[in-house]
């Protein structure tokens, strides 16, 4: 249906405004993709032309034993941190949405580390780890244990300190479960306890299905986010990923890549295969959730 | 009615252009009429403000009769910045990258060659400008891709105080505690002697560690006198024995201290820049370090410097009577064969000029200009530092603010004197070491495990990179 002389000029108007978002996506995210896809069959040093090389990028990352590690690394961090985040997260939650005394108080504080910069996060988080001087290590010490893990410098260490310190910011998921958690109609949760149901029978079969639609979202955003991590692990580690690259992620192999070895088109390769991968993890979380997500009037 | 939507627009955008025109700006004015040449360096705090100084004489001087204004900034990830801004077509007219860049950028076609400009320089810059280490550090395939800012070379910084208050132990192991060590051997025999355990076991006090502060350990096989490249054949010679005795040695104090024990020590020592640093602290008694570490003293713990607080050192004394009031001291670090004299690894940070400036004519006079006798010795005083040139004043090797300069002057003009291997995919080479010393520290794997897996890698890596440099080279005939 053809618009009206007044109908384009509105439609005009409304893209000259939107136009400079319009014109940052395109330049600044749709060209950036697809020149990547392009970049990812070619050798590409930035300061020379792409040299085209088929999918020998691919093909080289598959042999590549650092990339092995990285990507197990990444692997291993997601499939323990996320569900361990989730938890927490979720506990403190329901934990928080309780009526006790000086509840704000704690609402607060469990949000409190969320507003740290990631930056002074990490750097926080280097002085409690320290093997000698750190406060986690000193409590230990008070509790009668006299061993002093090497958080940060012993590679059986590196990855449980990093996947304990991910708990600490779950303060933004706890406000969005704690939102959830308000909406979770009272007259369920009443019929429930008149039918016998207990506090954890009320929690698995009414609070839970209920929220579940948040729960999913913040599995995917977990997902994608644990699978991206870097910036904590490339402070702490000055990018190096040590001891003996037990904390060397993919994004930070792909920024090595890209920036520092100036291969942009095996981090080009690098940037595909992992949106494959979180892709593919959100594929398998939007297909399970058939079986346990419940949307309210469905 | 039907004016008040233009108006409204107008409201929204002429203020708008009017901001964007006359806004605030963080750009410094210049003096008009001058060519602006853009300078990138890496140094922030003290050794930046040191650089802008030098910047600024050069504004006020030969910048004014020359017409050319040079623009400081002083940034981070500088080489990563000025590879994108390269790139992207619209990079600085100088840039301040590390020695590790050089060939890797001027392989890729980052860099624009020098020698034109140098040799037409006035007065030229030629080879007998500089000491021959610094000036082959300059070249990559033949062609100077660089000039010096400021360079270093590495010494044995020994804690003399600590040296004497352990005279008794270190006599009764047959050692002098009025001379530094010679050899390695004779430095493992000292470290021995020096080390210290509290009551509860723990080191407290290290003699020396191969891993502290660490920042030369990839380097170790230059006091071993072997080599991990061999530019000829174009291989990496990681394997070869002599290179595998360096870190066998580095893997001797973890087999013999525990890695635990060196892991836990490293993680009670203090910042680089405070007065907590391992050396100033008295835990670690000898240490590998460059002419900067004067600097960092006499600001942090000017005590250690005999100075009382708020005393000044006067660089006019005699090196002698300075260098008696001070609790440490300078030497060559010692080599594995007692033959083998003076090795010392020179860095050196360079100023190039990266394709597509576009006032490399100007850019040249400033990088000439910091290269003058004059400049570069203000600079690299200011820095605490040696000098590339091949002609020091006595003024400069007598009266430096470091007391030890003639040490590392020395040192750069030792035919023992090594750069980094010119290899252009460094940045990889120098991860992968770092990867394998770590392992080999952390006894994970023994210096052949771990230098052989490098070597497959990295010689993998390069031989791709050649084969590819070469497939450009023949399209582009």
């Amino acid at each position: 249906m053809a618009l009206s002389r007044s109908e384009r000029h509105e439609l005009a108007k409304g893209l000259a405004f939107i136009s400079p978002w319009l014109i940052g996506f395109a330049a600044f995210t749709v060209l950036p993709i697809a020149l990547s896809a392009y970049y990812s069959f070619n050798d590409y040093p930035m300061t020379r032309p792409p040299l085209y090389v088929g999918t020998a990028n691919y093909v080289d990352l598959l042999h590549d034993s650092v990339f092995g590690k990285a990507l197990f690394n990444t692997l291993y961090y997601a499939a323990v941190a996320l569900p361990l985040a989730m938890i927490t997260a979720l506990s403190l939650a329901i934990l928080l949405n309780s009526k006790v005394r000086g509840q704000m108080i704690y609402r607060t504080l469990i949000f409190l580390p969320s507003l740290v910069p990631a930056v002074a996060s990490a750097l926080i988080w280097l002085w409690l780890y320290n093997t000698k001087l750190g406060l986690i290590n000193l409590l230990l010490h008070r509790i009668g244990i006299s061993y002093s893990p090497p958080w940060l410098s012993d590679t059986a260490w590196a990855m449980p300190a990093l996947i304990l310190m991910s708990v600490w910011s779950v303060g933004n998921t706890v406000v969005i479960y704690l939102a959830a958690l308000q909406d979770v109609p009272r007259e369920l949760l009443e019929a429930a306890e008149l039918d016998g149901a207990g506090v954890v029978g009320r929690i698995i079969h009414v609070t839970l299905p209920t929220i579940s639609p948040v729960i999913f979202f913040n599995l995917i955003m977990a997902i994608i986010g644990t699978l991206q991590v870097f910036t904590i692990p490339a402070i702490m580690t000055q990018g190096k990923g040590s001891p003996d690259r037990s904390l060397y992620f993919f994004t930070m192999y792909l920024y090595d890549a890209a920036f520092r070895y100036v291969r942009m088109g095996q981090a080009s390769a690098m940037a595909w295969v992992q949106l494959l991968i979180v892709l593919a993890l959100t594929g398998i979380a939007f297909w399970s959730s058939k079986k346990w997500v419940h949307y309210q009037g469905k | 009615m039907k004016h008040v939507k233009p108006v409204f627009y107008a409201l929204l955008i002429v203020p708008a252009i009017v901001l964007l025109a006359f806004g605030p700006s963080s750009v410094a004015p210049v003096p008009r009429g001058r060519v602006i040449v853009d300078y990138w360096e890496k140094w922030t705090g003290t050794e930046g403000a040191q650089m802008k100084q030098i910047v600024d004489d050069f504004n006020n001087t030969a910048g004014r009769e020359k017409n050319i204004f040079v623009r400081f900034v002083s940034t981070a990830d500088i080489e990563q910045k000025t590879l994108v801004a390269t790139a992207g077509g619209v990079p600085p007219d100088i840039a301040g990258l590390y020695d590790g860049n050089l060939d890797q950028y001027a392989a890729m076609g980052a860099l624009m060659p020098l020698d034109d400009l140098a040799a037409h320089a006035d007065p030229p810059i030629t080879a007998q400008t500089y000491k021959p280490i610094y000036w082959e550090g300059c070249h990559y395939k033949n062609h100077l891709y660089a000039l010096i800012s400021t360079p270093a070379d590495v010494a044995l910084h020994y804690n003399v105080k600590l040296m004497r208050e352990n005279a008794v132990a270190l006599r009764a192991a047959g050692l002098d505690p009025d001379r530094p060590p010679r050899s390695i051997d004779e430095l493992d025999q000292y470290s021995l002697a020096l080390e210290h355990r509290n009551a509860q076991g723990n080191l407290d006090r290290a003699g020396y560690l191969p891993t502290v502060p660490g920042w030369y350990t990839n380097q170790t096989f230059f006091w071993f006198g072997a080599s991990i490249w061999d530019a000829g054949r174009e291989k990496f010679t990681l394997t070869d024995p002599a290179v595998l005795k360096a870190f066998d040695w580095v893997q001797s104090y973890s087999r013999r201290l525990g890695a635990k024990t060196i892991t836990d020590f490293k993680s009670g020592l203090g910042g680089f820049d405070t007065p907590q640093n391992e050396f100033m602290a008295g835990q670690v008694v000898m240490e590998q370090q460059g002419p900067w570490m004067a600097n960092f003293i006499y600001n942090q713990l000017p005590a250690m410097d005999g100075l009382k607080p708020g005393e000044i050192d006067d660089p006019s004394q005699p090196l002698a009577k300075r260098r008696a009031r001070m609790d440490w001291a300078v030497a060559p670090f010692p080599s594995a064969d007692p033959a083998l004299h003076e090795v010392t690894y020179c860095a050196f940070d360079t100023l190039v000029i990266p394709v597509g400036a576009r006032h490399p004519k100007e850019a040249f006079d400033f990088i000439a200009y910091i290269n003058r006798q004059d400049v570069m010795e203000k600079l690299c005083n200011l820095h605490s530092k040696n000098s590339p040139l091949a002609k020091v004043s006595d003024a400069f090797l007598n009266h430096s603010k470091n007391p030890y300069i003639d040490v590392f002057e020395k040192l750069a003009r030792s035919p023992n004197a090594r750069i980094l291997p010119q290899v252009p995919i460094w940045t990889e080479v120098d991860d992968e070491l770092t990867n394998a010393i770590d392992r080999i520290a952390l006894l994970k794997a023994t210096p052949l495990e771990a230098l052989t897996q490098a070597q497959e890698r990295l010689q993998k890596h390069y031989d791709l990179f050649a084969a590819r440099q070469r497939q450009r080279e023949a399209e582009r005939k």
